[in-house]
């Protein structure tokens, strides 16, 4: 097969995207192998398993060096270049003065071994004899599938390219003798995972909780993670309704930078924070802390009454609620309020949403945040003992010292678990807020941050959809949410939460 | 403090708590409220609280009628069975609770706290948490906090329920010797009929939200105004069964399939032509005898330490009787029965009324 010589030989980025990916695989990898191998030799407790480890480790590393694919370009009859396992980790090939292609060593290279010292270093240190085998063997079964699929990748994709620049690819030994390493890596982490299983019922017992939460599990990674992890590469891209035609490049950073030095950043920061605080201490913590005392000291019938007219806002239509609200508001004559304030002689009554938007803002959440709470509360508060009522009663308090010194106190736990609850609940809501005011009146008044998130990736004006820069405000939110959530069952401590029930303790 | 309450009814809807409980405590005196689950005695107890309002009827404390006073105007101090410590305060809190609500000064309210602990023997506990605590020490905080206040009526709700068998003997001497040295009008609610018996000045006995009995526990036992009554009072418990009072010429017998004894005339005489009635007698009346007497068969044989508790029957009846443990009794052996007579008590069945005490 004779051709013109091209006089340009590009490798397309794909191949290159394909090599990122078996570089990241290769930087966690590499470390992860040599960990296993090590500990495998440390640990005499793992059985047969550790010397199939051994070998198909040294395999799988030394396939790395191996030639996995050749590209032979016809025109010039000769063997252009062979592509090893770690030339996976190279910079993008130049191209030399006679149409050849030169590949380099990246500085990445360096960061795989060095790596391995620190995760040896790290394996080392959380090695205890008995209790390795599992993890390693699982490590060993998920290296292997995914060394699998990254290296299948580049493969796949070596062929594309090879089929669009008219050259051809011959597959080379050291790939199967790569795929064969795998296999047995995988079988060797299968029979380490059987042993450790047989040796330690701790582990079996593991096993089975994980039986039990893989479900749960499952929807956390499929809903949360992925898509955080899906989010966070989006924020890194320039990928916008502006340039949808084109191909999407990466931009690193720069969304971030941009968001944070948006001139209205600070105001949507405070936003947020007036927002949030607002509303929970009045309304999702205070009114339900209030209404579920209320309603636990009237009748059972009047007490269920009142906790069905407060469930009211939260089951009505978020579309209805606000447009019952801004009836509400409404200018004469169709505003109920201005009908009454009307009644009371008052002149001169204004739509009063723009009025008074932060009002309407806090107001309009905080009726539907409030029933949470108050469901919460009332059940805390019917599960304290009717002896200890009755002997605080008997002790001398009235309603008031009763609230304060028993009843309170008691409903720690729930209160702690409302804030932290609704806190994250409110961080990331806005759809009252958009449908109220739209961040509006003016700029940025009652903007908060999920609404801007919304705005910037999702909301059109004459398709200006900046996918990957709402991606960022959004991300900066999960984070804020992720960190916020960790802090607040340090600090309240919700491991003592989950341990037993705290009013029972008598 | 006296307390009287008068015709003190109870009721939610058709559902009927107390019912006309009309009984009188003297100062100092030591009342036990004793009747099984669902008798009304925790009802009327929580009434004499002021935690429920009474349907029906007068709580009188000291003459002052207190049936409208809110609980904390009362000034009586509660024991619970689940002791009812606050499970957020340390022992000193606990026990200075009912102090820091009437605004007690800070040193003597350490001071009143202190005493009271040293009395109740928890005085190096105060700076714990009542989930750091044995059960008997809770319950003596419990006391404490009930105590500290001086209150001139003591509520006490089966406090011993939850506490071991061993711990409870000893805190049922306790409470009785703390009552007695402070001289504090008391009413202890209990279905253990052992506890009534031996702490109690007087008992109220109740049954289905009605009072059966007030009377002193010695009287209870031996004069038994119903058939409710004898059964519940005393352990083990009496024997009840029917049979007939029939007159033989100036000797009056109870009589059934199988069994015949001789009833005293005072008894007899207030039995006869009544037909059948409940006869009762209690374990320690009925003696094993050699060639007379009843004839029985051995059914059971329940080892109690001090005495053996035998179930002989005869016939279809199976009568229990306290035997020396030294006799070798064995499933199945013959036993001569010698009851008594003196001590039988008898019952109308239809109004379940005692045929002698009435």
């Amino acid at each position: 097969m004779k051709s013109e010589a091209p006089a340009t030989f590009t490798l397309h980025s794909r191949l290159f995207r394909a090599e990122a990916h078996s570089t990241f695989l290769i930087l966690i990898a590499g470390p992860m192998a040599t960990t296993q191998i090590l500990s495998e030799i440390q640990d005499p407790r793992t059985g047969r398993g550790r010397w199939l480890l051994l070998a198909a480790g040294f395999v799988l590393l030394g396939c790395f060096f191996l030639p996995w694919l050749r590209f032979v370009i016809t025109a010039n009859d000769r063997i252009a270049l062979s592509l090893t396992g770690l030339q996976a980790v190279t910079m993008p090939p130049v191209e030399t003065t006679d149409g050849g292609l030169l590949y380099r060593s990246s500085p990445w290279m360096y960061l795989a071994p060095l790596a391995g010292i620190v995760a040896l270093g790290l394996g080392l240190l959380t090695l205890r004899p008995g209790r390795s085998a599992p993890w390693h063997g699982l490590f060993a079964i998920i290296l292997s599938v995914t060394a699998a699929v990254a290296v299948w990748s580049v493969v796949t994709a070596a062929q594309e390219i090879a089929q669009k620049q008219k050259v051809s690819v011959e597959v080379q030994w050291g790939l199967a003798l790569t795929f064969m390493a795998l296999l047995l890596f995988l079988i060797s982490g299968l029979v380490a995972l059987r042993d450790a299983g047989a040796q330690q019922p701790t582990f079996r017992a593991a096993l089975d909780a994980l039986d039990f939460m893989a479900p749960g599990t499952v929807l956390v990674i499929v809903f949360f993670v992925l898509p955080a992890i899906i989010l966070f590469i989006l924020s890194l891209t320039d990928l916008s309704s502006a340039n949808f035609s084109e191909p999407w490049t990466f931009v690193g950073f720069d969304n971030y930078r941009r968001m944070f030095s948006d001139r209205f950043f600070p105001k949507i920061l405070r936003n947020t924070f007036q927002y949030v605080i607002l509303t929970l201490l009045f309304f999702n913590v205070g009114l339900a802390l209030l209404l579920a005392l209320l309603t636990a000291h009237v009748s059972r019938r009047v007490g269920f009454f009142f906790r069905l007219l407060w469930l009211l806002p939260r089951i009505t239509p978020s579309v209805v609620y606000i447009v019952m609200w801004q009836r509400i508001a409404q200018q004469p004559p169709y505003g109920i309020l201005n009908q009454l304030l009307g009644w009371l002689g008052v002149e001169n009554q204004p739509y009063w949403i723009p009025e008074a938007p932060w009002v309407f803002v806090v107001l309009v959440n905080g009726f539907v945040g409030a029933s949470f709470g108050m469901i919460i509360f009332t059940s805390a508060i019917e599960a304290i003992p009717a002896d200890l009522i009755i002997a605080a009663k008997v002790d001398g308090a009235g309603d008031l010292a009763l609230i304060r010194d028993i009843t309170l106190p008691l409903l720690r736990w729930p209160l702690l678990f409302v804030v932290t609850y609704q806190t994250l609940s409110l961080l990331v809501s806005f759809e009252y807020i958009l449908l109220l005011t739209n961040g509006g009146p003016g700029l940025f008044t009652t903007e908060v941050w999920a609404l801007t998130a919304y705005k910037r990736a999702l909301q059109t004006y004459f398709g200006s959809n900046q996918w990957a820069y709402g991606a960022a405000w959004g991300f900066v939110l999960v984070v804020i949410g992720v960190v916020l959530s960790v802090l607040y069952l340090r600090v309240f401590r919700f491991n003592d939460l989950v341990q037993e029930p705290k009013i029972d303790v008598l | 403090m006296r307390v009287e309450l008068d015709n003190l009814t109870k009721r939610w809807g058709d559902v009927t708590g107390a019912d006309g409980i009309t009984l009188d405590m003297q100062n100092g005196e030591f009342v036990a409220f004793l009747g099984p689950s669902g008798c009304g005695k925790t009802t009327t107890l929580l009434m004499v609280a002021g935690i429920y309002k009474p349907t029906a009827g007068e709580i009188r404390f000291d003459e002052r009628v207190v049936n409208q006073v809110a609980p904390k105007d009362r000034n009586i101090g509660m024991v619970f069975q689940s002791y009812a410590l606050y499970p957020h305060m340390s022992v000193r809190q606990n026990i200075g609770y009912p102090l820091k609500l009437k605004k007690t000064p800070a040193d003597e309210m350490e001071k009143r706290v202190q005493r009271v602990a040293d009395m109740m023997g928890i005085g190096h506990l105060l700076a714990r948490r009542p989930a750091q605590l044995s059960g008997g020490q809770q319950q003596r905080v419990a006391l404490g906090r009930a105590l500290v206040k001086e209150p001139s009526l003591l509520l006490f709700d089966e406090p011993l329920s939850n506490l071991d068998a061993r711990l409870r003997l000893t805190m049922r001497s306790e409470i009785k010797r703390l009552q007695l040295d402070l001289g504090i009008t008391s009413i202890y609610v209990t279905h253990d009929q052992v506890e009534a018996m031996t702490m109690a000045d007087r008992i109220a006995v109740m049954k289905e939200g009605k009072l059966q009995a007030y009377a002193p526990p010695n009287e209870l036992y031996e004069q038994p105004r119903t058939i409710f009554i004898a059964g519940f009072v005393g352990n083990p418990p009496m024997n009840l069964f029917d049979a007939q009072i029939v007159q033989e010429g100036k000797r009056y017998l109870a009589r059934r399939q199988g069994f015949e004894m001789e009833v005293p005339h005072k008894q007899g005489s207030r039995a006869v032509g009544k037909g059948q009635v409940v006869v009762g007698i209690r374990p320690e009346d009925i003696s094993l005898a050699q060639n007379t007497g009843i004839t029985g068969e051995v059914f059971v044989v329940e080892p109690l330490g001090r005495d053996n508790l035998v179930d002989v029957r005869i016939e279809d009846l199976h009568l229990f009787v306290l035997a020396d443990p030294r006799q070798p009794l064995q499933i199945g052996d013959p036993v001569q029965l010698q009851i008594d007579g003196g001590k039988v008590q008898l019952f109308d069945p239809e109004t379940e009324y005692s045929l002698l005490w009435t």
